[in-house]
């Protein structure tokens, strides 16, 4: 019996909203506070973007994706192992290790490559990808001339990679920078300048994606690669319905409990269900001007996360 | 102490045209040089098979209604194309498979002498595979351009037999690896990985194929599978004795591929002939029925 209506409130608590008093000495969701402020009196010729399943004003999905990740930076870590039952971790290791970051050749006098890659990562702010990339340039190519910015739009994210990196051998080293920025447009950084572009579980929350990807073709040099990981389509219908399941039901549920903030998790699974499939984004990657190895995209675990890359070709 | 210097002089010389007139296959790596367009390439290198591209040829030697076999003009294309920009760094990349193998370094060096960075070995998502795959389909588009173009087999003053021709392909399909002999038993270590393995066959399918259309078979009934499975396996096994073997101009091979293609024939012709004898006592038994009285 007591099974039964833990089941049901799994269930149900997916639809209902929780009327939690506002209160001003704790944020239990910040995103809502972020949705109560009235739109702008002018929003009616304003276009309109998804912000999970709902429909806001461009001009102010940045700031609420914003809140969402301010509220969840400190918690990251534990609710993606909760979420993804550690399986995250192997997602991104594999990722890495398909990339192969780093020279492993010395560079020839003519050579143009081969002195140390110049890597952009982007919604990098915990610096999960980066020290992966950092670790497998140094310990498997021997190659120490790698270096990685780091860019995020969000302080708070970046804070916390700061302070993790800390703890690498790779802090204060010029080989890695934090920088706060825009995906869709990031002035600061030249054009034709960037080997490896990587944005892992973040284009999903861009406002304009296909600016990202525009912008990403203008940083990279010719031959550059754009890499993104980012959670898509499963090809199962079974497996689809159990996957379904866990997002709607347990992930919000996790994040109540643990980080005390269901509705930023709430964003969280419906911004992926939003995400375009695989076919789609390959499209849109195409679209961007990158050429696509092979069928230009990889499925994990069923679909769940994809592997997408495209490469800029030369003039 | 030599060999490398004289491995790499090998290659180069087997990579660079030799005195022929019109782009070949062969040219892969040097077309690159001589700025020719990149379409061309792609053709000459990877629509081996299909003869409905623009390949650049002069007047074709036989009359394709006399040569036609059971080889469609259609043909369907290959299982692995390769975009203009994948061809430019694979073939690059042969350059380096001498020294360093079917590796991704060679992979890499490819990709800079083409002028691309370190990072776009990523337009081949099958890495070091992609390139052994591209080493397999280059050297068969050049062994029919060999019999096509050059008159492998039709050298000799006398008319070859199939057979003949079959075993003389065999040995100009195994000497075209001649060049990368250090490097093949690794090559056949990738192939052999399980996720290898289907296009490794479908390419051996490839060349056994091949090899059995210049030949001129023209058998239409269950030896078609038969004899091309025969190719086959010769071949394959046929490639390991080629890494380890030492002789002069490869001798011992040749010996090996004749020895291995009598057996096959030795043994198609005892099927051949237990077929037969299995069908005289099925008919003889069939009248002794009969002459008992057997409505049979």
């Amino acid at each position: 019996m007591s099974s039964r209506s833990l089941w049901r409130s799994l269930q149900t608590q997916t639809r209902r909203r929780l009327a939690v008093p506002e209160t001003p000495y704790r944020c239990f969701s910040c995103t809502r506070q972020a949705q109560a402020q009235p739109p702008k009196p002018n929003a009616d010729d304003e276009r309109f973007t998804h912000f999970g399943f709902q429909n806001v004003p461009e001009s102010q999905k940045e700031s609420m994706v914003k809140t969402v990740f301010s509220s969840v930076a400190s918690s990251y870590d534990v609710m993606n192992d909760m979420m993804s039952l550690g399986i995250h971790r192997l997602w991104k290791d594999h990722f890495v290790r398909t990339l192969n970051p780093g020279s492993a050749l010395p560079s020839r006098d003519h050579d143009a490559a081969g002195r140390g890659w110049n890597i952009l990562d982007i919604a990098g702010g915990t610096g999960d990808i980066a020290f992966r990339m950092l670790d497998h340039a140094t310990n498997i190519n021997h190659d120490t001339a790698t270096r990685v910015t780091i860019a995020d739009i969000n302080p708070d994210m970046l804070a916390e990679g700061k302070k993790r990196s800390i703890q690498t051998p790779y802090y204060n080293t010029n080989r890695l920078d934090f920088m706060e920025g825009n995906a869709q447009s990031m002035p600061s950084i030249p054009s034709n300048s960037v080997d490896l572009y990587t944005v892992v579980f973040g284009i999903r929350n861009f406002t304009d994606k296909q600016a990202a990807l525009n912008e990403a073709f203008r940083v990279l040099k010719p031959g550059g690669v754009f890499a993104c990981m980012e959670f898509s389509k499963v090809d199962n219908a079974l497996f689809n319905a159990v996957y379904k399941q866990w997002s709607f039901s347990a992930i919000p549920l996790i994040g109540q409990l643990v980080a005390g903030d269901r509705e930023s998790y709430q964003y969280l699974v419906e911004s992926i269900e939003q995400f375009p499939s695989q076919e789609e984004f390959r499209g849109m990657i195409q679209k961007a001007g990158f050429m696509i190895p092979g069928r230009g995209f990889e499925n994990l675990t069923g679909g769940i996360a994809a592997i997408h890359k495209g490469i800029k070709p030369l003039n | 102490m030599t060999r490398p210097t004289s491995l790499l002089a090998l290659t180069r010389r087997s990579l660079t045209p030799r005195s022929s007139p019109s782009p070949r296959i062969l040219r892969t790596g040097t077309l690159l040089h001589q700025h020719q367009p990149q379409s061309q390439i792609h053709t000459t290198t990877a629509a081996i098979t299909s003869k409905t591209t623009t390949k650049p040829r002069s007047t074709p030697q036989t009359p394709r209604s006399h040569a036609r076999t059971y080889h469609s003009e259609h043909h369907p294309s290959q299982p692995h194309e390769y975009t203009n920009s994948q061809t430019t760094i694979l073939s690059a990349a042969l350059h380096h498979v001498p020294t360093h193998g079917f590796t991704r370094n060679a992979l890499t060096l490819g990709a800079r002498d083409a002028g691309f960075l370190d990072v776009s070995v990523q337009l081949l998502p099958r890495g070091e595979f992609d390139l052994i795959l591209f080493w397999l389909a280059s050297r068969r588009g050049l062994l029919r351009s060999k019999v096509e173009s050059d008159g492998l087999l039709a050298g000799s003053g006398s008319v070859l037999s199939v057979d003949e021709k079959i075993q003389v392909l065999l040995m100009e399909r195994l000497r075209l690896n001649v060049e990368v002999r250090e490097q093949w038993q690794d090559a056949l270590a990738v192939m052999s990985l399980g996720e290898n393995i289907p296009m490794a066959l479908s390419e051996l399918h490839a060349l056994a194929d091949d090899i059995m259309n210049l030949a001129g078979d023209q058998s239409v009934d269950a030896s078609w599978y038969s004899k091309r499975m025969a190719v086959a396996a010769v071949y394959a096994a046929s490639d390991f004795v080629m890494t380890r073997d030492t002789s002069a101009g490869l001798r011992d091979t040749e010996e090996f591929v004749a020895r291995r293609w009598a057996d096959a024939r030795a043994l198609g012709d005892k099927l051949t002939g237990v077929r037969e004898c299995l069908g005289f006592m099925g008919s003889t038994a069939v009248g002794l029925g009969r002459s008992w009285g057997l409505k049979i």
